[in-house]
């Protein structure tokens, strides 16, 4: 079997779905819990960064796996979509939802505006080519040196608040977070049903729990941009 | 009561469709949703006009024949019930109504209200048969069935087969029926021999019939009239996965290499 040939299988386009689903979603948390360090200060955050790209490889090997993942899931997401409108070629003159949420309904577009979210985002914090004139290295010295070494590392936290002190890019990333937090509310209770994981006396709790984890990563990361536009953090730079 | 239907219409697979529109005038409230349809046909008829070709055998909710979507929903608004048990009680005077037959490029409609539900047909026989001796009735506590298990075998088995599933989907999707018709032998010990060739047959001819894929929806479970739940989805799925790794799978992909 080729790497696509799971293609060919309804259900097990699904799983790769799920697991690639999954993958992202643990990155997502660990990732909005990372940025949560900006509220503790310039130093954190910082000292956050440098430590993530002192990793190396192992840096490289979670962005191998990041990357996979979203490939697979974005063409399998795209399969999908196509062989279900396929299967549905006339639609009804009414339609009355009764279970299926807005989100679950518009996981492909939310998807999409992901994607585009998501290019943007590298190109701004990650390549750094957006905005030349907020990219900074900082002097730093560390408190437990013995002699007064200066390191130089690169200045996140200047990067960040200058980015959101713009009206227009905190805006942006309030949209794309807002578009994250609705394919979550659909994805991560789905994830457990297509793995096989639904039983009666804890499904309903898994759904409610897909809800809340996805509005509890919205607010922590729509907070950054609402706080620097409020001038609640970065005032010192 | 009065209401006003507006009716899909159409020839033949090939036809285009359309909607008609009828008043109803003396609709009663204790009619049954196709007793009503049954006043208007007979006045077609007495009108000289084509009558609406529907569906029905049983009417009471156990043969899986009838249809309709109505207003959007397959077998209408009433939670658990099939339209042939629909009562018009569930309808106020002056209600308009929208009667669309189950929609999916699987099920093409033949005529009007009607639709070849033979797909399901073919997912049965892929399907294959279990391993029991025929015969006499076998001694009840030969094999002993938790009642657990009998009772989740008995709430899969319930699926009458209307295809309402795929008619709510919007993927047009059939994984609550096939997995309904997997579930009730895979809590069962006489489906154990063949459960994993069982379900890799039956939803590789769910694929090969056009049946779109599960996107977790669960339409399907708020209109089956038998209430079927989607964890049966979840089992199937788990199962599915299983069998792909299995002595079956390989078995299946060397009888049809061969
Ligand atoms: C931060 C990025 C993303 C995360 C964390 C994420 C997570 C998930 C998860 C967990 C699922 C549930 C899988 C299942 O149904 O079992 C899912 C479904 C889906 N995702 Fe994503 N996703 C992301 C980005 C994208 C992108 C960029 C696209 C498309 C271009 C996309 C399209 C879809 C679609 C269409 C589904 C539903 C598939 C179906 O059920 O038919 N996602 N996503
Ligand atoms: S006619 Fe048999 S179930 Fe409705």
């Amino acid at each position: 079997m080729s790497l696509f040939g799971y293609l060919r299988s309804t259900i097990l386009s699904k799983v790769v779905m799920a697991i690639t689903g999954a993958v992202l979603v643990l990155y997502v948390i660990v990732h909005t819990a990372g940025n949560m360090l900006i509220f503790i200060g310039k130093d954190s955050l910082n000292s956050y960064s440098a430590f993530l790209h002192s990793l190396g490889p192992i840096l490289w090997i979670i962005r191998a796996v990041l990357i996979l993942s979203a490939i697979l899931h974005i063409i399998t997401s795209i399969k999908l979509k196509f062989e279900n409108l396929a299967a549905k070629p006339s639609k009804y003159a009414v339609k009355n939802y009764l279970k299926a949420k807005l989100s679950s309904r518009t996981m492909i577009w939310t998807g999409i505006m992901i994607l585009s979210f998501v290019v943007y985002h590298l190109l701004h914090f990650t390549f750094r080519t957006t905005n030349p004139q907020h990219y900074y290295p900082e002097f730093y010295q560390p408190h437990n040196a013995v002699s007064s070494i200066i390191i130089e590392r690169f200045d996140v936290y200047r990067m960040v608040v200058l980015g959101f002190q713009n009206p227009l890019i905190s805006i942006v990333y309030i949209v794309g977070v807002i578009l994250v937090g609705f394919h979550l509310d659909h994805a991560i209770q789905s994830m457990f049903q297509t793995l096989g994981y639904n039983q009666k006396h804890y499904f309903p709790t898994i759904q409610k729990c897909s809800t809340t984890l996805a509005i509890i990563i919205v607010l922590c990361l729509v907070s950054i941009p609402i706080s620097v536009l409020l001038g609640f953090i970065g005032g010192e730079i | 009561m009065k209401l006003t239907l507006h009716i899909w219409r159409q020839k033949n697979t090939n036809a285009k469709g359309h909607f008609e529109t009828y008043i109803m005038d003396n609709v009663i409230e204790d009619m049954s949703f196709l007793e009503m349809l049954d006043v208007l046909n007979e006045r077609l008829i007495l009108e000289g006009k084509e009558p609406v070709a529907f569906d029905h055998d049983c009417r009471e909710g156990i043969c899986g024949a009838c249809s309709l979507t109505i207003n959007g929903i397959p077998h209408g608004p009433e939670k658990g019930t099939t339209t042939c048990q629909l009562h018009m009680r569930k309808f106020k005077d002056g209600d308009e109504i929208w009667i669309e037959p189950f929609r999916a490029r699987a099920f093409p409609v033949i005529k009007d209200l009607i639709v070849d539900r033979s797909a399901f047909d073919r997912i049965i026989q892929a399907g294959g048969f279990i391993s029991v001796n025929t015969g006499q009735a076998p001694e009840a506590n030969s094999i002993l069935v938790p009642k657990k298990n009998a009772d989740t075998a008995m709430d899969a088995a319930q699926c009458i087969g209307c295809g309402a599933c795929v008619a709510a989907c919007p993927n047009g999707a059939a994984m609550l029926f096939v997995a309904a018709k997997v579930s009730h032998f895979a809590y069962l010990p006489q489906g154990q021999p063949e459960r994993k060739l069982r379900v890799l047959k039956m939803v590789e001819q769910m694929q090969k019939d056009g049946f779109g894929n599960c996107s977790n929806y669960y339409e399907c479970e708020a209109a089956c009239p038998k209430q079927i739940s989607v964890k049966f989805i979840a089992l199937m799925n788990r199962d599915y996965l299983k069998a792909s790794f299995s002595d079956e799978k390989s078995e299946l992909i060397r009888n049809q290499l061969a």
